[in-house]
């Protein structure tokens, strides 16, 4: 077995990893269901990949994820850092103190009110479990009403990514950050975050959690990593990413760099070179510290071609992240392929590959690039008919910002996946159809890679009740794209659309030219060059003058390789 | 790092309002921490918002749970956590010491005073007061046969400001046991070499000192012995896990038999790795019935804990990197990069090696050792409260300890030698000033008071009373501290109330210079949140 160790840093990355964890926790619910669609049934999923087994100290089995969230000292709302499962039910009661004999005072902060979504799943568990068989749940009208309650309280209450989550956390997995002193908002530079790790005990318990959970790992595979780069996390995420390189040398670290909807606008110059600023030096820092780095997060994803058939609310995290959340979902998958030794498991899915696989092609074959793009095509198009050929092609767009399209580039290489396929009238498709059909695309498609990898699998994306109502009204109840539209023009989310068929595609391609360039021409603008106007402001974020240098060297340096017929690798002509 | 880096977006205002606000911040965190302070102080039990709780009696661990915005509360806190990294203790008395020169600034800045006097008085009198603490310190030999008793009182001191008195007591031994058992002659004495675990136990409060070392983990395989005797101790950081290497992980460019036959190469090579530990264990064991225990800090995979197995060896994965000097200083040996230079020099031992569960929780005991420079503290208790709460007590009993051996000196505590300091400077150093910078000596000297007029006031005394009780005392040249329980004036030294050396002279230090920043401010700038709240 081949372990991941999943890292959320920051608040928009803990937002898509709450989503995230609750497909995992759908998909578990989904396989157990005696009479559930055979396809999540057999989906030949290993979940262990992603959790683990333990156990309480009363003895009760848990299955959790191989989690480290890292988060702001109050980011977590109603939920408790000690998660919900090893409840130790200690007591507030000042007088259970039992190492101080002498005075004690007690001083609560607000109550952080469970919403009715997490109410009710609290109800849930303590409901004895006769009352949860089949024949009580057959009780529709009133059980619906429930659940459009639920799901319309999130549509209007998320403060915090706990507000939402489904999922039990291990203890060791919710880390806060204390004694920042800084308000969440002014959180929000590289130099602000850089000596958190430092501070011995924090730094300690960081590693020393990180560490448990590989201890647990047989052969661990990679370590999936999420950084919210916005602020001060980024560098918090590079100081870690450096601790692992050191410590866990040939561990396999796929970065994702996140990005949330923007709260504010940069109104003056200062502001934006402070932001341009920040972007250059978190790019040179994350991605010299891991072998791939996938930046995620558009501007506007609501106005984005990635969401033709969706319809977000830009300004929301809860929405945003759900989307991201499902492309990185898609892109694990091949990671926990699995035949189980069964034979009839081809006809499920295709194409597994490790984490470590997966970033060796991305990043080693063709051009030595380590920022790869990912595009999603959410739902993804039925494959039927002679007139859609090369329809999941032309429908992946990208969630990675500030990249060049139609672009050609002979050099590119890809990995791809396509789950939960369907025919125009619904049917599900085979295994081999999907792969037919995507190879056949690509003999029409001008551009073709350089080399492709495809996996497939036959299980969609489920959509649990915590997610958000983001479907447009082309969209139907198995993620098929209707002809003509539903009238009542209301999104439409858990309560009518049950699964998607998804597709997504991480690409190393010079498409990321522009990304890299801007930062690189910002860096060399406004910290570089003679009289820069924020050479202060790199030195007050502790960068020195050569180390600055050495940044521009690292941003031209990436650059370079991405640029047609330069920098490639000498063993390719 | 400068006030106006903390905040953007802030709006300036005048010289004499920004110098009440610093005022008023620094009594706000004064008034915070105050209950805080010695033996009767204040523990404080912080719920948070989804009902889980923090407890404190540490001023340290206080300040890093508050959620400080004010700019100026905000260096003082780092200022007294700083206080803390860089003497292990003394948190409480810095905040409040801080808080105090302001507030006694105040009173001359409303007769008209410029603040910048009272910052040249500040500067004579720190002085002084240094000096001061040079001939009023307590000197003890630290050879090679250290002073234990002062080292458990001085331990006791502090301890005692952390844990009711029977708790305190009875880790009083362990810590200072702990500190020795890891000094070296002539070497800095590094406290990482005392390891704290902790474990969750529902009946249980007890902590032990263990001359070995507790991981937090055990073998991973059902075959493998949780218990053994005699054993050697393999310390090493080798990876015994096969990783794919770069060109198979190319694999879309070859054909499935070449593949194969690569893995095969590459797991080869992890099992030599692993067959030459075995090798080594055969060596040393044959004909004797000791064990063979391997520590590794990289991963070992199942194949290679299936081989040590059933060569009887027991073995564990993925060890601190702290332990892997601690187990080297424990059991002996050396720890090694690379099983192709491994000797039986290379071994430790240890008597008894052994496995305890707790749930999920696994804990593998090294002991029975023969000449530990290293030592486990291990902390059991029914909750993560109470177990943090007893951990803070123990580190700053151990810096207490370290603090101690290093200064070479104790200082009288319970407010002796902060109301000794100040009838020194108020009858000798002031009248050796000329001018109005007198008033900032003045000042000064009362500022010091704040500790034993806390110490009082936590006791539930009157602080006037005991104040000219001790002032009296120390007029008659007799050098008295306050009693906890009566206000009365009592001799430090037969009660043995010790404070670090080194902890006194940096609060003395330290306290001053953030004042008096404070104080010649010019402008503050005053945090502008509420300008751009998220939408
Ligand atoms: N038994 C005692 N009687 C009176 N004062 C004491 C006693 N023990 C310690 N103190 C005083 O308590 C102060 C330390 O209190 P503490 O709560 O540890 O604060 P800090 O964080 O400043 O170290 C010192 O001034 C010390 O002299
Ligand atoms: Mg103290």
């Amino acid at each position: 077995m081949k372990e991941i160790v999943t890292i959320q840093v920051g608040d928009f990355s803990n937002y898509i990893g709450s989503h995230f964890w609750n497909f995992q926790d759908e998909l578990l619910g989904l396989s157990e269901e005696p009479h559930g669609d055979p396809v999540f049934r057999n989906a030949f999923l290993d979940m262990d990949v992603l959790y683990r087994t333990g156990e309480t100290q009363q003895g009760i089995a848990t299955y959790t994820p191989r989690l480290l969230s890292i988060g702001f000292q109050g980011s977590l709302g109603s939920l408790s850092s000690c998660g919900s499962f090893y409840d130790e039910t200690s007591s507030s009661d000042p007088s259970h103190v039992i190492t101080w004999t002498g005075k004690i005072t007690r001083q609560a902060s607000k109550p952080c009110k469970k919403n009715l979504f997490l109410k009710s799943l609290e109800e849930d568990e303590h409901r004895p479990p006769l009352l949860d068989s089949t024949s009580v749940r057959e009780d529709y009208s009133e059980s619906e009403i429930q659940d459009k309650d639920r799901v319309e309280c999130l549509q209007n209450c998320v403060e915090f990514w706990t507000d939402f989550s489904k999922v039990h956390y291990h203890p060791q997995s919710l880390y806060e950050l204390n004694g920042l002193w800084t308000d969440i908002l002014e959180f929000d530079n590289y130099g602000i975050g850089k000596d958190v790790l430092l501070s011995c005990s924090q730094g300690e318990e960081m590693k020393e959690r990180l560490r448990f959970f590989v201890e647990d790992c047989d052969h661990i595979q990679g370590i999936h990593f999420t950084v919210d780069d916005s602020g001060g996390f980024s560098s918090v995420a590079a100081d870690f990413l450096e601790h692992i390189a050191d410590e866990y040398t040939n561990t396999p670290v796929l970065l994702y760099a996140a990005r949330g909807p923007k709260s504010r606008m940069d109104e003056n110059k200062r502001q934006l070179v402070f932001r341009a600023l920040h972007d250059s030096v978190s790019l040179t820092k994350l991605s010299s510290f891991c072998k791939l780095m996938v930046p995620i997060g558009l501007p506007s994803l609501s106005r984005s071609k990635a969401a033709t058939f969706l319809s977000i609310e830009d300004e929301k995290p809860f929405h945003c992240s759900a989307v991201y959340a499902a492309a990185l979902n898609s892109i694990s998958l091949p990671f926990r392929m699995d035949a189980f030794g069964s034979s009839a498991a081809s006809n499920y899915f295709s194409g597994a590959i490790d984490m470590g696989g997966l970033v060796y092609m991305l990043t080693d074959q063709a051009r030595q690039n380590s920022v790869a793009i990912l595009d999603v095509a959410m739902p993804s198009p039925p494959l039927t008919g002679e007139e859609r050929k090369g329809s999941v092609l032309q429908s992946l767009h990208s969630l990675t910002p500030e990249v060049a399209e139609d672009i050609e580039d002979a050099y590119q290489v890809e990995t791809a996946v396509i789950h939960g396929a369907i025919h125009k009238g619904g049917r599900r498709a085979a295994v081999s159809e999907v792969k037919d059909s995507f190879y056949e695309a690509y003999e029409s498609f001008p551009n073709k890679p350089l080399f492709s990898h495809l996996s497939v699998t036959q299980s969609p994306l489920p959509i649990p009740l915590p997610f958000p109502s983001i479907f447009g009204s082309h969209v139907g109840p198995r993620g098929e794209l209707l002809h003509n539209p539903i009238p009542d023009s209301q999104p439409r989310g858990s309560l009518n659309i049950h699964s998607i068929p998804m597709a997504a595609r991480l690409r190393s391609s010079n498409a990321i030219l522009p990304y890299v360039e801007k930062r690189l021409t910002n860096l060399q603008r406004f910290g570089i060059d003679r009289g820069a106007p924020g050479s202060e402001l790199l030195r007050s974020w502790g960068f020195q003058n050569d180390e600055v240098q050495d940044m521009g060297e690292v941003l031209s340096k990436m650059a370079m390789t991405l640029k047609p017929h330069s920098g490639m690798s000498s063993d390719s002509e | 790092m400068s006030l106006r880096l903390l905040n953007q977006n802030a709006e300036v205002l005048n010289k004499s309002a920004a110098l009440y606000m610093n005022i008023n911040a620094a009594k706000g965190l004064q008034d915070v921490l105050k209950t805080n302070l010695g033996p009767k102080g204040t523990i404080k039990m912080l719920v948070g918002g989804a009902g889980d709780i923090k407890l404190t009696k540490d001023g340290n661990t206080l300040l890093k749970e508050m959620q400080i915005q004010n700019p100026t509360a905000i260096m003082i806190a780092r200022t007294a956590v700083a206080q803390d990294d860089i003497s292990g203790d003394g948190t409480t008395s810095t905040v409040l010491f801080i808080g105090e020169l302001m507030k006694q600034s105040e009173r001359y800045i409303a007769e008209g005073m410029h603040p910048r006097v009272l910052v040249d008085g500040f500067d004579i009198a720190k002085r002084a007061t240094l000096n001061f603490l040079e001939q009023f310190k307590t000197p003890v030999v630290m050879g090679d046969e250290p002073d234990k008793e002062t080292l458990k009182m001085v331990a006791r001191t502090t301890l005692r400001t952390k844990l009711y008195e029977a708790l305190a007591d009875q880790l009083t031994e362990i810590i200072v046991n702990g500190v020795l058992c890891i000094r070296k002659p002539e070497e800095p004495i590094d406290l990482f070499m005392v390891e704290i675990m902790h474990m969750r136990h529902k009946f249980d409060v007890d902590t032990r000192l263990i001359e070995g070392l507790v991981l937090d983990h055990g073998s991973r395989h059902p075959d493998m012995k949780r218990r053994a005797e005699n054993c050697y101790i393999l310390t090493c950081n080798v990876s015994l896990e096969y990783e794919k290497s770069e060109i198979n992980a190319g694999f879309f460019y070859s054909n499935a038999e070449q593949r194969e036959k690569m893995v095969a190469a590459e797991r080869r090579q992890v099992d030599e790795r692993v067959q030459k530990i075995i090798d080594l264990k055969n060596m040393v064991c044959s004909g004797n019935d000791n064990n063979f225990v391997v520590i590794n800090q990289k991963g070992i995979d199942p194949p290679s804990l299936d081989l040590l197995a059933r060569a009887g060896i027991i073995a564990l994965r993925r060890a601190k990197r702290r332990n892997m000097e601690r187990l080297v200083l424990v059991c002996g040996g050396e720890a090694v990069n690379s099983v192709d230079d491994l000797t039986p020099d290379c071994l430790g031992w240890a008597g008894l090696v052994y496995e305890h569960v707790l749930g999920e929780e696994k804990y593998t005991f090294v002991e029975n050792v023969k000449n530990p420079y290293s030592c486990t503290i291990l902390i059991k208790g029914p909750n993560d409260h109470t177990i943090a709460q007893i951990k803070d007590a123990v580190r700053d009993g151990l810096r207490a300890v370290k603090n101690t051996l290093e200064d070479e000196a104790v200082v009288l505590g319970a407010g002796a030698f902060e109301v000794a300091a100040r009838q020194h400077l108020i009858n000798n150093v002031k009248k050796t000033v000329r001018g109005r910078a007198q008033l900032g000596v003045e000042a000064f000297a009362d500022a010091l008071l704040v500790v034993p007029k806390t110490l009082a006031d936590n006791s539930g005394l009157d602080t006037q009373d005991v104040l000219i009780g001790l002032t009296a005392e120390h007029d008659k040249g007799n050098v008295v501290g306050l009693s906890q329980h009566t206000g009365e004036p009592i001799d430090p030294h037969l009660e043995g109330i010790f404070d670090n050396y080194s902890v006194k002279r940096q609060i003395i230090n330290s306290g001053p210079v953030i004042a008096s920043q404070l104080l010649l401010v010019d402008e503050v700038i005053r945090a502008g949140r509420n300008m751009r709240k998220p939408t």
